[in-house]
């Protein structure tokens, strides 16, 4: 039963599988994950940052829609950003099973195989795009489909283990959800999603990269070019300090070009220049010569929490300022 | 069919322990399934009930 397992696995493409042959681990391919296994492919805590910017850009979008379409439309974001979240378990479950912070996923813990992953994303991924395409428009199908497409080919498959810059260009894919929410509602593409999109882009490599500095042990042992593995800590904090740079004036734009009010504008200002404060603790932090924290990377882990912090806030600022 | 007896389908030699562990979360995936496909047909009624209802062809 264990050669028929990684005979399949390997069948399958992709990286190789796994090659363990602990048979607790393969009782637990045999007997099959649990439903909380199951869910765990989806990602669930990326799902949720996900779901909240494509429901904000839902949300601020010009227009009415039905609130079935509407919750039907933040299902699909969901179950798109699931299915790939999935299909990247399936593809990395080599790296995962060397990565401490990744080793209990359900995959390379061998709770679910790897087949069974590859076969509920794909799954999922043509059930999101033909129900939003069903319940939407054709438009907001098509860019659900090219972001799920982008996280799993471009950042899974090709960027991931390649370059220091994958989460910058891979970054793309998490930032699509405004766009799709805003589609959704009006069937067109307009300057405000663009700029919602470009505000998530900017914001994912001073988020990754804060996480990759008290991670970069874990992506060293797997062979991942995290840009610290890569570089240095010491580039990865200057790194993170100047996306966050860029990231303030970036999110102003919509203030400053009219498509936004004052309550947007001064909490982009105030979340913005805080996120600066963070970034410059990362660059200020207790290190030795080549840049290693000496502080177990404490800012970086409290510049991590607050880029997730940020984001919430930022969108919920616009979503309150497009009320009032 | 007892849930024992299915289990002996699995060809495998498992303990009592596992196949109890195995029969348990087939049981929780089968209802979750079943769940997830009400849900669909139910949310993809509603879909096809909103989209007649604003082209003007219901009532």
């Amino acid at each position: 039963m264990s050669d028929t397992i990684l005979r399949a696995s390997a069948s399958l493409g992709g990286p190789a599988p796994v090659a363990t042959t602990e048979q607790a681990v393969l009782d637990q391919a045999i007997l099959g994950g649990t439903t909380v296994d199951w869910l765990a492919l989806l990602k669930p805590r990326v799902m949720s940052l996900v779901v909240y910017t494509g429901a904000a850009g839902l949300l601020v979008a010009p227009g009415t829609i039905n609130p079935i379409l509407a919750f039907t439309a933040i299902l699909c974001i969901a179950m798109g950003a699931g299915a790939a979240g999935s299909i990247n378990m399936w593809y990395d479950r080599d790296i995962d099973a060397i990565m401490r912070r990744t080793a209990k996923r359900p995959v390379p813990s061998g709770r679910i195989s790897p087949e069974g992953a590859l076969g509920f994303g794909v799954g999922l991924s043509v059930l999101s795009v033909l129900l939003m395409w069903l319940a939407t428009n054709l438009l907001a199908a098509a860019i659900l489909a090219i972001s799920i497409g982008f996280y799993v080919f471009v950042y899974t498959m090709w960027l991931k283990r390649r370059t220091p810059q994958n989460i910058v260009i891979g970054g793309a894919a998490g930032a699509f959800p405004p766009i799709i929410g805003w589609v959704a509602v009006t069937g067109h593409l307009a300057l405000l999603p663009i700029l919602l999109f470009a505000i998530v882009f900017i914001w994912t490599p001073p988020h990754f990269w804060s996480l990759s500095l008290f991670a970069s042990a874990d992506y060293e042992k797997a062979g991942v070019p995290m840009l610290p593995v890569v570089a240095g800590a010491r580039a990865t904090r200057l790194a993170v300090m100047r996306y966050t740079l860029w990231l303030v004036p970036v999110s102003l734009l919509p203030y400053v070009l009219h498509l936004a009010g004052p309550f947007y504008g001064a909490s982009a200002m105030i979340l913005g220049l805080t996120f600066i404060w963070y970034a410059s603790g990362v660059v200020r932090d207790k290190q030795d010569a080549t840049g290693v924290s000496q502080t177990r990377d404490a800012p970086a882990k409290a510049a991590f929490k607050y880029s997730i912090l940020y984001l919430f806030l930022i969108f919920g600022a616009l979503v309150v300022d497009h009320f009032l | 069919m007892t849930d024992v007896d299915r289990a002996t389908i699995t060809e495998t030699n498992w303990t009592p322990e596992q196949k109890a562990e195995f029969i348990r979360r087939r049981r929780g995936r089968n209802w979750a399934l079943f769940g997830g496909m009400i849900g669909l047909c139910l949310l993809i009624y509603a879909i096809a009930v909103v989209k007649l209802y604003h082209a003007g062809h219901m009532w």
